[in-house]
């Protein structure tokens, strides 16, 4: 569904993605794991036309993507950034609807939104609250809630569980299964990795903008060098 | 007393022309974080747009009214094209962008001396100069005419911030352009209308300011007051902006009235500091950062 090759992205002096190439399939959950600065967010950025690539080819559903944020969106490609970027001045709803924003189908919307009051029951109590009064955990719902509202056939999620308790992790994952279930194709970018890895079909490790690894994520899960740089697991 | 409500209505009057200029600074600065010092040239040549039209194509006032309007607001876009848009493709710093507007603003000036004249021009009388009177109070025409022009755009503009979903996806890029653009908003667009409809309250500005004053190329430094206004109520806030612009004019008017107006303007500029030492995000501003 989406291929990547070969991407690299600069930030002046900075070389931040030295050569990516990873590919999603149709239905797929994909994680991508790393370090702190290893380039994960970058490569999100990319793909959603946030930061400019300076040489690489990506390609969706077998056509180029375009390089306008607004048409990647359009496509069917939608980021849910990390560090909660709700619109603090706007309400709950005005959020959620400025997710669907290039839509038309009022019909659709309306139940695409009953659809996210349902995994997220919370924004629907919210939804007239200015979303810069929700707390850190009730933001990061909006920000998938608000993704989802686009009706998108791509998700890009970048660490969907960064800071929140235990229990609303377990909610999010859950929610990613759902969001599966329902059809759509997932791009997940995580610290957690042990949950990523235990949800994502393959995965990518990414060190220093470079790819190291790929594959199976129940086998990277079991990999000794896995286990000992992202897991925690002492050898 | 009388006199004291006349001043007061003569203060909303010029209180809310600075109100519609002031907005532009505002909506410039909530999308961009700079102050857009070439709006006073967009005005000023607004105001000329309508003195030809009215006096040269012969138009109706209300067709040169919204004629001048539209033409300032093309200008307000093409300054955009021009001046700020190449510094924005470039993530130039902050100053450059300031620094870009004060030679905008310069330009436009010196292209009006060059080309027109420095001659200062007088707006041909529209409407009747007799003023209404009620009980012992007068109100001129113009004054009220003004404010309720004022008002209504304002209160049009409100309408589509804050109920229109283009109203919303300008509101979203002033928040943060990066999410606004995941959403697929064109944030590009949303800084050109932006632009255009600072431009377009300009011109209704300039018109207003030109009948009640006279038209002259410097005229565009007088705007700075509306500036000051934005900065009293606190800039990028639009309640701010009309609010500070509404007591600007109005105590502008009482020192003019009952004391002397050589005081007036440094009465204004004391003003501006003072709020900037003991409020710096000014009367409306946000005080706090938004959550992480
Ligand atoms: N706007 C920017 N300007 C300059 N350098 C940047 C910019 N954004 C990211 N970088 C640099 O690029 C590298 C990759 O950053 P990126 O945000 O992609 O990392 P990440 O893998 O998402 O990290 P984290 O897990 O902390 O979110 C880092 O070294 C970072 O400092
Ligand atoms: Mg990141």
């Amino acid at each position: 569904m989406l291929e990547v090759e070969n991407l690299h992205v600069h930030y002046g002096g900075i070389h931040a993605l030295r050569g990516v190439s990873i590919s999603v399939g149709q239905g797929e959950i994909v994680t991508i794991i790393g370090a702190n600065g290893a380039g994960k967010s970058t490569l999100l950025n990319a793909i959603s036309g946030i930061v400019k690539t300076s040489e690489g080819a990506m390609t969706f559903k077998g056509s180029p993507l375009p390089t306008a944020s607004c048409a990647i969106v359009k496509q069917g490609i939608c980021q849910v950034p990390e560090g909660r970027l709700v619109f603090a001045n706007l309400t709950v709803l005005d959020n959620l609807m400025l997710g669907a924003y290039l839509r038309h189908d009022h019909k659709a919307i309306k139940s695409d939104l009953d659809r996210v009051y349902e995994l997220f029951p919370r924004l629907r109590e919210r939804a007239g609250q200015m979303a810069g009064t929700l707390s850190g955990g009730e933001q990061q719902m909006l920000t998938i809630g608000r993704g989802l509202m686009s009706d998108p056939e791509l998700v890009l999620l970048d660490e969907p569980s960064l800071g929140l308790a235990p229990i609303l992790v377990e909610t999010i994952f859950q929610v990613i299964e759902d969001i599966r279930k329902a059809g759509k194709t997932l791009l997940l970018v995580e610290q957690n990795a042990h949950k990523a890895l235990s949800t994502a079909d393959r995965a990518y490790v990414l060190e220093q903008g470079q790819i190291v690894k790929s594959g199976n994520a129940r086998e990277l899960l079991d990999d000794p060098s896995i286990q000992e740089s992202y897991l925690g697991v002492k050898q | 007393m009388a006199q004291f409500l006349q001043q007061m209505i003569n203060g909303l009057s010029i209180g809310s022309v600075y109100a519609l200029m002031a907005v532009g600074y505002s909506l410039v600065y909530s999308i961009m974080s700079f102050s857009n010092f070439a709006h006073g040239g967009v005005i000023m040549l607004g105001s000329y747009f309508g003195f030809y039209l009215l006096t040269l194509a012969h138009w109706a006032f209300p067709a040169a009214f919204v004629g001048a309007a539209l033409c300032s607001a093309g200008l307000a876009v093409i300054v955009e094209r021009v001046a700020y848009r190449p510094l924005r493709l470039r993530n130039a710093p902050f100053l450059y962008f300031i620094i870009s507007a004060m030679g905008a603003s310069i330009f436009l000036e010196n292209f009006v001396v060059a080309t027109i004249g420095p001659t200062f021009r007088t707006y041909p009388t529209v409407l009747p100069r007799a003023p209404i009177e009620i009980g012992s109070v007068y109100i001129g025409r113009l004054d009220i005419m003004i404010f309720i022009i004022s008002a209504v755009c304002l209160a049009l503009l409100v309408y589509f911030l804050d109920r229109t979903k283009v109203g919303k996806a300008v509101q979203a890029t002033a928040h943060n352009a990066r999410a606004a653009k995941l959403m697929g908003i064109n944030t590009d667009l949303v800084i050109t209308l932006v632009f255009a409809i600072g431009g377009l309250l300009a011109g209704v500005a300039g018109v207003m300011f030109g009948m009640k004053y006279t038209v002259y190329p410097q005229m565009g430094g007088i705007t700075i007051k509306s500036f000051i206004a934005a900065v009293f109520g606190g800039l990028g806030s639009l309640p701010g902006a009309v609010i500070g612009s509404l007591i600007l004019g109005i105590m502008e008017t009482l020192i003019s009235g009952y004391f002397s107006s050589q005081f007036r303007d440094l009465i204004s500029f004391t003003l501006l500091i003072a709020v900037l030492v003991f409020r710096p995000m000014g009367l409306m501003g946000k005080a706090t950062e938004e959550k992480a």
